[in-house]
């Protein structure tokens, strides 16, 4: 049967601040089907999400939906065309009903001499619920009341609903990781109602690091990688393995790394990690980190690795497990007992958590060890500026001066400050998360070199690394994990480092 | 080329923000001085000057707080019992001890520590029971007014016996009292200590970015409290001056100082938001605070007018010091 | 693949179930206020037997309980934003002090009547619209906004009678004061009438469920195009509406306006609202929660007083009920930023 083309994207890219998100990508969605897409992280489908929804604007590239020029300037021109998004974060009041949410915004489509007719609304509200297979849901009912697998049909309904708009026309709906919260029952019950959208002739995008939940609910997928198109094929054609030499690919040179430069971990153990766990987010971390060491951790979104870092550098509690500092048993409630352990994380988020925007460049380096610079007891300016002046040197960051505020500076060098930080507060284990996000290659290269070069001086660190190519590359071991535990455990010397295939493998 | 256009932007924006409490004051003395000569009369300009005492020392106690991103509205009924507690603190001492420079230096040391012990616990419900700082200084200013009441329901006049105990507080030099002078000296100590030590400079930052300044180590929950408790040691301290300049004490004396202490610190430059702020500005605030008082009651304005009057600079210095840049957080 | 996601599977349930384990406390916690006040009810009983449980101090309970009703109800809005409105004691205050100008009394020769009513709510309803205007447009914090309002509007209300209180002469106004129905004062029944408007607003017009959208997440309402900053005006506009209600009502029981009308609301009725159940961050509670919340706070000062509890006292006990009541109901995660 011939398919009509309801969606087509062509030759989009997307670029920010110098880097390119997306170099070029295409999609093409038919009616009635659903269309799998998967990467890694930082591959570019959420940017496609985003773009597509109307949240933001390609920097080139067209698309057409229903046969027609398609460039939205919001969400709502893109419910307007049919196009509806349920987000990984949920977007339900929790305090208003069922019917409330699936209508919100759109109230004065009820509006009866002034007053909403909600009795009409919630007849409505019904029908919409029964479109998406949900009848037994009462729309009287405050979210609040209902679990996360109802709240996603749910949504999934405000979307259907909001994109329909009265119209017999088909409607595109994304999926961004509609699974990560739901239980096995729960997911199978997920894939029933899109299977009753795509028999009406609707669309789906469904994104997913679970490969397997792809292959089983997918007609067509797509694989991006770096920003780019890696592929397409028809699911009756794909298997696990396929999609993950899709999604990885060729690997960087070894000299971008610096593998001439890593050094072999020595024998004392800094950090271990004994059946670690908070509930809700991971459990059963067992590991140990030597002196000299890089260790990696890879891992999906939702994996665990983030609250992972956050219970060792102090910023969250563990609810289970131990962890032994050189030997000593430590519980920490702040990042700053951490600190006092030699214990100093360089946070993912670098504009929320790293940077302090309104200091200068020195202020933000003097921001851990501002009592290392004390004469007399007090700050002595001229030890402050001197370790500003010899890190901006060191790290060759681009600034006018120690006196320029850190909003003025690019990514890269912004990340270079922190690091900056990291190393003047002395720290002994230094967790590096996601340390070369937003930075250009060539202040990459020197981050690399740096950080061997720290290592070898005997610091040890703990790398969440921005892509799975940098995990391997720098890393003198690898543990993997997914859903909460750790699943895999690599040797990475220098070598010997292990294949992205073998390692994705266990991430998804 | 942005970048540049965006560095003259900032730059402006830094300049008005740089001169306006100058500019306010200029123009405040040029105003009164017009309206009414004997504005600037020598025995004005005296009375002027050490009014503002009381308010500075309290206003260096505040600055920290709001360079935090925080704010305390019951420093007023704090200063309230501080000038009650250490009245009656000299009243009763002074039957067991006969020397007054003792009965006056142990209230005042005691009356500290109880400004200091209210800003603990405050600081600490603030900080560990995560309760918005507004809400837990409000519900203390009740408490507050309550204590003050209960240790002296009615205005006391100090016993002419003690007269001897405060005649420091009338020494001057020219112009310039000694309490000025001390008030200012204080400023200078807190400007040290905000930007001379780590502690000062982690207020800075908590202010900022509190969630960076925690993951860089910063010891933000000891530092907050710390913060409240030298606010509650200057908020004593000024009601300490206080009883000295009038030699009484009244259980509701501090209750209009908490909107002024704002304002004063508004003026100076220094932003609600938190992290960014020159506490010795803050002595241009003060004297601009004054400056309003002494001036409306100098011209004949009447006194209702002056609340007015304040809710409106106030509110015309945090529009124009507000930032309304891409800063996307959301404002409650 | 089931042998790998059986132990996957109980990370999502640990998280399931947590979530779950949080909204059963809050499902009980909603019975508490109501606990509260029966409480209070039975040991004031217990305590002062027949004079407190009689009908004449009931009806004295619901007198007292109207004005602090009013302000509340129009403080519930703003904290449902996630705001808070320190304006009262001087909007009240305003309001109260403008009318009794406008109308017959003893210092202007004004006689405007009801008019004069209207234009006393009028114009504490603009400065519910300026709060909320200059908080939204420079996005200075609300508490700010209206800590200076309030200042204003007592310089305002202190400068409409020039010093002295005017008396209210207007007969009709006056007779009100006795007025009653069903046994219940007609300012019992004003404050009953807007309840029942505030109510209707919250439960059936789309702006009241828009003010939970915009206190639960802006991000939300703001990206299926609704006006986040009309939503927040207008709530700070109907807030000097129910506050100018308070303070017309408050001048007609006194027989003259004063700025005193308004002194010492705006702290019971803070408690009243977040010990009600109305959280601070917004997003939840609402009108009958405060309803709940302002018997409390008025049984409590009916209570206390009857007990002979010293009156310097009673702030500093709503001192004490404020922070329990905050302290119980917000986040203890360590991340968690208050200012």
């Amino acid at each position: 049967m011939e398919k009509k083309l309801l969606f087509s994207a062509k030759n989009i890219t997307k670029s920010f601040h110098g880097t390119q998100a997306l170099k070029g990508v295409d999609l093409d969605v038919y009616e009635g089907e659903v269309v799998g897409l998967i990467g890694e992280n930082g591959a570019g489908k959420s940017t496609l999400l985003k773009i597509i929804i109307g949240a933001q604007p390609q920097s080139s590239g067209d698309m057409i939906m229903h046969a027609n020029e398609f460039a939205p300037k919001d969400p709502m021109e893109a419910n307007a065309e049919g196009i509806g998004m349920v987000f990984q974060e949920q977007s339900l009041i929790v305090n208003l009903s069922v019917g409330q949410n699936i209508f919100f915004g759109h109230e004065k489509d009820f509006k009866q001499y002034g007053f909403v007719n909600w009795s009409k609304m919630y007849a409505e509200a019904r029908k919409v619920l029964d479109e998406v297979g949900c009848n037994n849901i009462n729309p009287r009912k405050k979210v609040i009341d209902l679990n996360f697998a109802t709240r996603q049909m749910i949504e999934i309904a405000k979307v259907v609903n909001v994109t329909k708009s009265g119209s017999d026309q088909k409607c595109l709906i994304l999926l961004d990781e509609p699974t990560s919260v739901l239980n096995e029952i729960e997911v199978q019950r997920l894939f029933v109602e899109i299977r009753k959208l795509t028999q009406k002739g609707h669309s789906v995008i469904f994104v997913s690091h679970r490969l397997d939940e792809v292959l089983e609910i997918s007609d067509r997928v797509y694989i991006y990688k770096d920003g780019e198109n890696a592929g397409n094929m028809k699911t009756s054609e794909a298997n696990e393995a396929k999609l993950y030499e899709a999604m990885v690919g060729r690997g960087t040179t070894t000299e971008y790394y610096k593998l001439e430069k890593q050094s072999k971990p020595q024998q004392g153990v800094v950090l271990e990690a004994k059946d670690l766990g908070l509930w809700g987010s991971f459990k059963h971390c067992s590991f140990k980190l030597h002196k000299g060491e890089i260790l990696g951790i890879a891992g999906v979104v939702g994996s665990g690795k983030e609250e992972l870092c956050s219970i060792i550098c102090g910023d969250e509690k563990n609810t289970s497990g131990e962890l032994f500092v050189n030997g000593k048993r430590k519980n920490y409630s702040s990042p700053s007992q951490a600190l006092k352990d030699g214990i100093l994380m360089i946070p993912k988020e670098r504009l929320v958590e790293g940077i302090v925007r309104g200091l200068s460049v020195g202020d933000n380096i003097a921001l851990s060890n501002a009592k290392n610079l004390l004469k007399n007891g007090l700050i002595s300016k001229k030890k402050m500026n001197e370790q500003a002046d010899q890190w901006i040197d060191t790290l060759r960051i681009k600034t006018t001066g120690r006196q320029e505020l850190l909003i003025q500076l690019s990514g890269g060098n912004q990340q270079k400050v922190v690091f900056a930080r990291a190393l003047a507060s002395e720290a002994d284990i230094i967790i590096l998360n996601h340390p070369t996000r937003g930075v250009d290659v060539g202040a990459k290269e020197e981050i690399y070199s740096l950080i061997r070069d720290i290592v070898a001086a005997g610091k040890s660190v703990i790398l969440l690394g921005d892509t799975l190519d940098e995990c391997i590359g720098m890393s003198n071991r690898i543990f993997v994990m997914k859903d909460g535990l750790i699943t895999g455990e690599f040797n990475a010397d220098a070598n010997e480092k292990p294949t992205q295939v073998s390692i994705v493998s266990m991430m998804m | 080329m942005l970048k540049n256009q965006a560095k003259t932007k900032l730059n402006f924006r830094e300049n008005l923000q740089r001169y306006f409490c100058f500019a306010v004051l200029l123009l405040l003395v040029i105003a009164f001085t017009i309206m009414e000569p004997r504005f600037l009369n020598a025995a004005n300009i005296v009375n002027l000057l050490s009014d503002s005492a009381p308010l500075m020392i309290m206003a260096a106690g505040m600055t920290p707080i709001l360079l935090l991103g925080s704010i305390d509205l019951s420093i007023g009924a704090m200063c309230s019992v501080g000038n009650v507690l250490v009245l009656t603190l000299m009243m009763n001492l002074a039957n067991t001890i006969s020397n007054p420079a003792i009965v006056i230096l142990l209230s005042i040391i005691l009356t500290a520590m109880v400004g200091i012990l209210s800003g603990i616990i405050m600081g600490t419900i603030h900080v560990k029971l995560k309760v918005p700082s507004f809400i837990a200084s409000l519900a203390f200013m009740s408490i507050f007014q309550s204590a003050a009441l209960l240790i002296s329901r009615a205005p006391q006049a100090l016993p002419k016996k003690l007269y001897s105990t405060v005649k420091w507080y009338s020494i001057h030099f020219g112009p310039i009292g000694l309490p000025l002078i001390l008030a200012m000296l204080l400023i200078v100590v807190f400007y040290i200590i905000l930007t001379y030590t780590p502690f000062g400079k982690g207020i800075y930052a908590i202010g900022a970015n509190e969630r960076a300044a925690r993951i860089a180590g910063i010891k933000v929950d000891k530092y907050k409290i710390i913060a409240f408790a030298m606010n509650g040691f200057c908020a004593t301290l000024g009601a300490v001056f206080l009883m000295a300049k009038s030699k009484s004490s009244a259980p509701t004396v501090g209750d209009a100082f908490t909107l002024m202490v704002i304002s004063a610190i508004v003026l100076g430059g220094t932003s609600l938001i938190g992290g960014a702020g020159n506490i010795l500005k803050t002595i241009i605030g003060v004297f601009t605070v004054a400056i309003i008082k002494n001036g409306m009651t100098t011209v004949g304005v009447n006194v209702y007018w002056q609340k007015v009057v304040y809710g409106v600079i106030i509110l015309i210095a945090i529009a124009i010091a507000a930032d309304r840049s891409s800063r996307s957080f959301v404002v409650k | 693949m089931r042998k790998e996601n059986l132990a996957a599977m109980t990370i999502t349930d640990e998280f399931a179930a947590k979530i779950k384990a949080e909204n059963q406390r809050e499902r009980l916690m909603k019975w508490a206020p109501l606990l509260v006040l029966i409480t209070l009810i039975l040991s004031f009983t217990i305590a002062r037997g027949s004079a407190f449980a009689s009908f004449g101090n009931l009806v004295s309970i619901l007198n007292q309980w109207s004005i602090p009703l009013l302000v509340a109800l129009g403080l519930t809005f703003v904290i449902m934003l996630g705001s808070i409105d320190l304006s009262i004691d001087g909007t009240v205050g305003m309001a109260g002090s403008i009318m009794s100008v406008m109308v017959l009394n003893s210092r202007t020769a004004n006689d405007f009547g009801i008019l004069g009513v209207a234009i006393a709510i009028l114009s504490s309803v603009m400065i519910g619209f300026l709060v909320g205007v200059i908080h939204v447009k420079f996005k200075i914090p609300s508490f700010m906004v209206s800590f200076c309002f309030m200042n204003i509007c007592i310089g305002i209300a202190y400068l409409s009678y020039s010093g002295k209180p005017a008396v209210i002469n207007d007969t009709f106004l006056k007779s009100l004061t006795k007025a009653s129905f069903l046994n219940i004062p007609f300012i019992t029944w004003v404050a009953l009438i807007v309840l029942g408007i505030c109510y209707y607003i919250q439960e059936y017009t789309a702006f009241g469920r828009h003010i939970y959208a915009v206190g639960t997440d802006e991000t939300i309402p703001k990206a299926v195009g609704v006006n986040v900053s009309k939503v927040k005006i207008k709530v700070f506009t109907l807030a000097g509406l129910c506050f100018g209600v308070a303070g017309v009502v408050g001048a007609i029981r006194l027989g003259q306006g004063q700025a005193a009308i308004g002194t010492g609301l705006m702290f019971p009725a803070q408690a009243a609202v977040v010990i009600g159940g109305t959280s601070l961050s917004g997003g939840k509670g609402g009108v009958i929660q405060t309803v709940v919340g302002t018997l409390i706070m008025t049984v409590l000062e009916n209570g206390l007083t009857m007990l002979g509890v010293n009156p310097f006292v009673k702030t500093g006990i709503q001192g004490v009920i404020i922070l329990a009541a905050v302290i119980l109901t917000v986040k203890h995660k360590a991340t968690v930023i208050s200012k």
